[in-house]
């Protein structure tokens, strides 16, 4: 594959080494980038996880496991734990299922396609911690929008307080972050619709196959694929959503949405005495259950594609 | 907490941080650069009165300040990666609570002014202390601020409280009048109260300050140093409180704003109350002459026979930092901020009332915020404070960690429909505070301080007195 | 009547159906967009009282003119369109480098290279905040622009490094080969053939940097706090919420400023865009 493997005599590991030296050097600027900001980082979270940190000080203490086992026994944790897990668990089918539903309408030829997909899309590129003010004042209870909409339609009679109401709050930031981002994955699934031969339809329509039955023999089993690189996408996504979060409900009203980002956030950053190990270690312990999460899906996805390949 | 910890909460907050004008300043050319005054370096959170403090210092040619107007909340961040690679401003303000002061004391920020501050006045005098302004003795700051005030008066809509048979002059005293005038004016759209949930903080000054005005001793007893939360004044006010929503008569949009966004919806008619401090003058004042025009106020809204506000000494506003090259410089500049003339000046900013209340009678304010602080010296007691007799329960502060769900999330809970009987979450919070506050004890005893439950204790306390400095002695 | 003609018109009816049903649903899709535009030109105590009516009583410009001057927005905007190019050059030319190395050269530490890419491709962003702040900090580099485009550059590129070596990898060998007879270098294959050769990848690239960077968040906010002026648009406007107390036109005037450049690109671009975006997808 290589200038390297090409030589006929086996070149020792040194004389390997300098004759890459190119590749090495090319190399260089990520190595320090990635060494640095991703690496150490990760590191140095692991040590500051270890330490009773107030940051008023130059360092912390060490105290071994203490701040997870706090943390363990910290209700307001769990419950923005909870709180992340439901945020997936919501949002993640409906954006990815909605988007499908867009793609498919949008790919079906109709006139104005383009358009549609930009105004779908405009969300996307527009920053989140704006978009997170701006819903606010449409999501208000007293002049809001949608509440004057809704009481317009006499679809309701009292205003709803979409970001005010303990039990609602959550669901009214994830039907928000999923307005937000529907759009990408419109066009992740139109890619993915792209690669779908033609020819497979025409075969399908002249055996008798309607719409429908297009759509469940040909479409779904092709796209298995994607959906699964395209949920792992999403998944990672929906753990961090905390400039929406911030700035539209900052958590509240009483830790209703406070996912673990915002949790981290609060013990680092805005609390009275910061405490940084507590916060590194919750961000840790967190980080490591979406790492396996993710690695989880990727064995699966590495499995279908054997078993694409294979068929 | 104690008094002078909420109260430095609330006051850090309510003196509003200005980003925006900071970044207009750090973007323009310093002023009047005379060719060798060295630059001074000045963070503070007061954007109301930031102008204020420019003006003065234009006086002072020996130096060329560089201000700095930050945000509260994310102040102390900046301050705690500034000491720590040695980028410390010269002069900064601390917002945050006593606790944090005595930490950042303890952990060598401060710095002691070189020559010493001018405080010859007896008022001035009275307001220095042990551990909140004194370190080891030596004066490292003053507070620019009197103790005597609260941010919970009751201000109004003239015309609405007059329609609901009350007399617009006098205002609304006592929950029944309240709730009537809110049942009253909650008509098309508007209503009766509005509350700004989102600001924690604020929250739970105004229950402190409520519960404290219907009789409760504060959030801590000094008659027997316990904390004061689940005791019956503090359910019942926010009974009360929750009783304007059950009665449809709380503004809805109340659980999603603070105190900012609060204000310009009730003062665009919105809501007919608003429970704010005396700056809102100065605010409306500024940008809402004709709101103002229309508002009145009832300085102290729950009236009861023994119902006082207990706030305690308030610690240094500004401090120099240890890393100061410049303290002769800053302790000049910090000087300009103790006489007669800057508190009338500061009182025509119409924020938090300067140390002498008397300027306030000789400024040229706005009539509400005049009667305002006139009802402090009725309405407004000054609270003990253990630190100042035992240094080391600074430590404890210190140590003691912040208990979430705090008191103004637990009222934010309460009206969000998180739980039904506010009662038990109360006594709860009581109950981890106590506990909190045992274990931070232990832990500065068992190195080597010596600290007891007791220490919160006065007995010579009595609630409608000043617990003036010479209480301490004995 | 046939059969046939009502079922054509039947089709025809549904297709027009389908593009009402769309545009209602874009419509309310963009509401919050007309919304901002509309309040951003109205009065402070208008933009509670109209409900959904989005026409302003007069047309305020002097709001923009506030957001502009008065709150530093010309100063956010300036931040942010410097961080974000250059980290979209940064980026592009490392990750490029790197991919080009990975997909055509086999070299000790190879493997662990990709393994560790992979590696970082899961984790959560945001998850080692308090170690980047301490390290900018270290660094010297806190309240600095450079500060924020090393942090942003520096993780989460794991895509697009792979992105590269994939298109570098199926690249045929004899274009480097003829290139080397004519005795041209490591460095002039790579910068005058091959990058070239790239262009949709770093189109790919480019774009999703450019989106990620633009949004990003969390990192400016934590590495300005003491810094007001080097603020992007996204920090600047939730300091502008928290801080002016009445000026809500102000604010949507800001955030309407924030917009119009990134959807403007957006829509000159937007070819790019979508294939960027597709191309990710594909790979």
């Amino acid at each position: 594959m290589t200038a390297a493997v090409a030589a006929k005599r086996q070149p020792t590991f040194a004389q390997r080494l300098w004759g890459d030296r190119w590749v090495y050097l090319f190399m260089l600027p990520t190595v320090l980038l990635v060494a640095t900001y991703t690496l150490w980082p990760m590191l140095a979270s692991i040590w500051f996880s270890l330490l009773d940190w107030s940051g008023f000080e130059q360092s912390g203490s060490f105290i071994g496991l203490g701040n997870y086992a706090e943390l363990l026994h910290n209700r307001l944790f769990w419950n923005a734990f909870a709180n992340t897990l439901i945020f997936m668990v919501v949002a993640v089918p409906i954006r990815v299922g909605l988007a499908l539903f867009l793609a498919l309408v949008l790919n079906a030829g109709l006139p104005f396609s383009r358009a549609f997909r930009t105004a779908i899309f405009l969300p996307v590129v527009t920053t989140a911690a704006i978009l997170g003010v701006v819903m606010r004042f449409v999501l208000d209870p007293a002049s809001g929008p949608l509440n004057e909409a809704l009481l317009g339609l006499h679809l309701i009679d009292q205003p709803i307080n979409f970001l005010g109401r303990a039990g609602l709050a959550l669901y009214s930031a994830i039907g928000v972050w999923v307005w937000k981002w529907t759009g990408i994955t419109v066009i992740y699934w139109t890619a993915a619709l792209q690669t779908i031969p033609a020819d497979l339809y025409d075969a399908a329509r002249i055996d008798g196959a309607d719409r429908w039955q297009r759509f469940v023999h040909v479409t779904l089993p092709l796209l298995t694929p994607f959906t699964i690189i395209i949920t792992l996408i999403t998944v990672v996504e929906a753990t961090n959503v905390f400039d929406l979060m911030l700035t539209l409900t900052n958590g509240g009203p009483f830790y209703s949405s406070e996912v673990i980002d915002i949790f981290v956030y609060r013990n680092a950053f805005a609390a009275n005495v910061p405490r940084l190990g507590y916060a590194s270690a919750a961000a840790l312990f967190f980080g490591v259950c979406v790492m396996v999460l993710a690695a989880l899906q990727m064995a699966i996805v590495a499995r279908m594609r054997r078993r694409t390949v294979e068929q | 907490m104690n008094n002078p910890m909420d109260r430095g909460a609330v006051s850090r907050r309510t003196v509003l941080a200005g980003m925006a004008a900071a970044a207009a300043a750090g973007t323009l050319p310093g002023r009047s650069l005379a060719q060798d005054a060295p630059t001074l370096q000045w963070w503070d959170h007061f954007q109301p009165i930031a102008p204020l403090f420019e003006e003065e210092w234009k006086t002072d040619t020996a130096v060329t300040v560089k201000h700095q107007v930050m945000n509260p909340s994310d102040m102390m961040q900046s301050l705690q990666l500034a000491f720590r690679s040695q980028q410390m401003p010269d002069v900064f303000s601390v917002p945050a609570p006593l606790a944090v002061v005595d930490q950042v004391a303890g952990a060598g920020w401060f710095g002691p002014p070189e020559g010493g501050f001018t405080l010859d006045k007896p008022f001035q005098k009275e307001a220095l202390f042990e551990g909140l302004t004194n370190f080891g003795g030596k004066v490292y700051s003053f507070p620019l601020f009197t103790f005597r005030w609260h941010s919970t008066s009751l201000w109004y809509d003239k015309a609405k409280v007059e329609r609901a048979g009350i007399d617009p002059a006098k205002g609304p005293q006592g929950w029944d009048d309240i709730r009537k005038v809110a049942k009253s004016a909650t008509t098309g759209g508007a209503y009766g109260l509005l509350l700004p949930l989102q600001f924690t903080d604020r929250m739970q000054a105004h229950l402190n300050d409520l519960a404290q005005m219907a009789g409760a001793a504060g959030p801590i007893d000094w008659k027997t140093g316990k904390y004061d939360y689940a005791s019956e004044h503090y359910v019942e006010t926010l009974k009360m409180l929750l009783s304007l929503q059950k009665d449809g008569t709380l503004h809805p949009a109340s659980s999603s704003m603070d105190a900012r966004q609060g204000r310009i919806r009730w003062a665009a008619g919105e809501a007919a109350m608003f429970f704010d401090g005396p700056w809102n003058s100065g605010v409306m004042a500024g940008g809402m002459k004709d709101a103002l025009a229309k508002t009145w106020v009832t300085p102290t809204p729950i009236t009861s026979d023994n119902g006082h506000v207990h706030a305690g000494p308030l610690p240094g506003t500004f401090w120099i930092s240890a890393q100061s090259k410049l303290n002769k410089q800053a302790t000049e500049l910090l000087n300009l901020f103790t006489t007669d003339e800057f508190y009338i000046k500061l009182a025509e900013r119409m924020d938090q009332p300067p140390l002498s209340l008397d300027a306030v009678a000789q400024a040229n304010v706005d009539p509400t915020y005049k009667a305002v602080i006139a009802s402090y010296k009725d309405s407004v007691r000054l609270a003990p404070e253990p630190v100042i007799r035992n240094p080391d329960i600074g430590k404890v502060y210190a140590e003691m960690r912040t208990i979430d769900p705090s008191l103004g999330a637990i009222i934010q809970g309460a009206f969000s429909g998180a739980f039904d009987d506010p009662g038990p979450v109360l006594q709860q919070y009581s109950d981890q505070m106590s506990a909190e506050r045992d274990r931070a004890i232990g832990v500065i005893n068992s190195k080597g301080g010596k600290v007891s439950v007791d220490d919160w204790v006065f007995d010579n306390w009595s609630p409608d007195k000043d617990f003036t400095p010479d209480l301490y002695k004995r | 009547m046939t059969p046939i003609a009502p079922s054509r018109q039947g089709r025809r009816l549904w297709t027009w159906l389908s593009v009402l049903l769309l545009t209602v649903l874009c419509l309310v899709w963009i509401y919050p967009f007309l919304w901002l535009v509309s309040a951003s030109l109205k009065g402070p105590l208008e933009i509670f009282s109209k409900g959904l009516n989005l026409i302003p009583d007069a047309l305020l410009w002097d709001n923009y003119a506030r957001a502009w001057a008065a709150a530093g927005f010309s100063t956010y905007m300036l931040n942010t369109v410097v961080i974000t190019c250059a980290t979209v050059v940064l980026v592009v030319f490392h990750t490029s480098l790197t991919g080009y190395v990975l997909g055509r050269y086999d070299f000790i530490g190879r493997k662990v290279v990709i393994a560790i890419l992979v590696a970082t491709f899961i984790i959560p962003a945001g998850f080692a905040i308090i170690p980047i702040v301490d390290l900018t900090r270290a660094l010297g580099l806190l309240n600095s622009r450079w500060g924020i485009v090393l942090a942003l550059a520096g993780s989460g590129n794991a895509a697009a490094i792979l992105l590269y070596a994939g298109f570098f990898g199926q690249l045929p060998r004899e274009l480097a080969e003829a290139a080397t007879v004519d005795g041209a270098g490591f460095f002039t294959i790579f910068f005058r053939i091959m990058l070239p050769l790239a262009g949709p990848v770093t189109a790919t690239v480019s774009v999703l940097t450019f989106l990620a960077a633009w949004n990003s968040f969390l990192v400016p906010l934590v590495l300005t706090f003491g810094a007001p002026s080097q603020r992007t648009l996204a920090v600047g406007m939730l300091a502008f919420v928290g801080t002016n107390e009445t000026d809500w036109p102000g604010m949507a005037a800001a955030a309407t400023l924030s917009l119009v450049p990134v959807v403007a690109f957006f829509f000159i671009v937007q070819r790019f865009f979508v294939e960027g975006v597709a191309g990710a997808i594909k790979a």
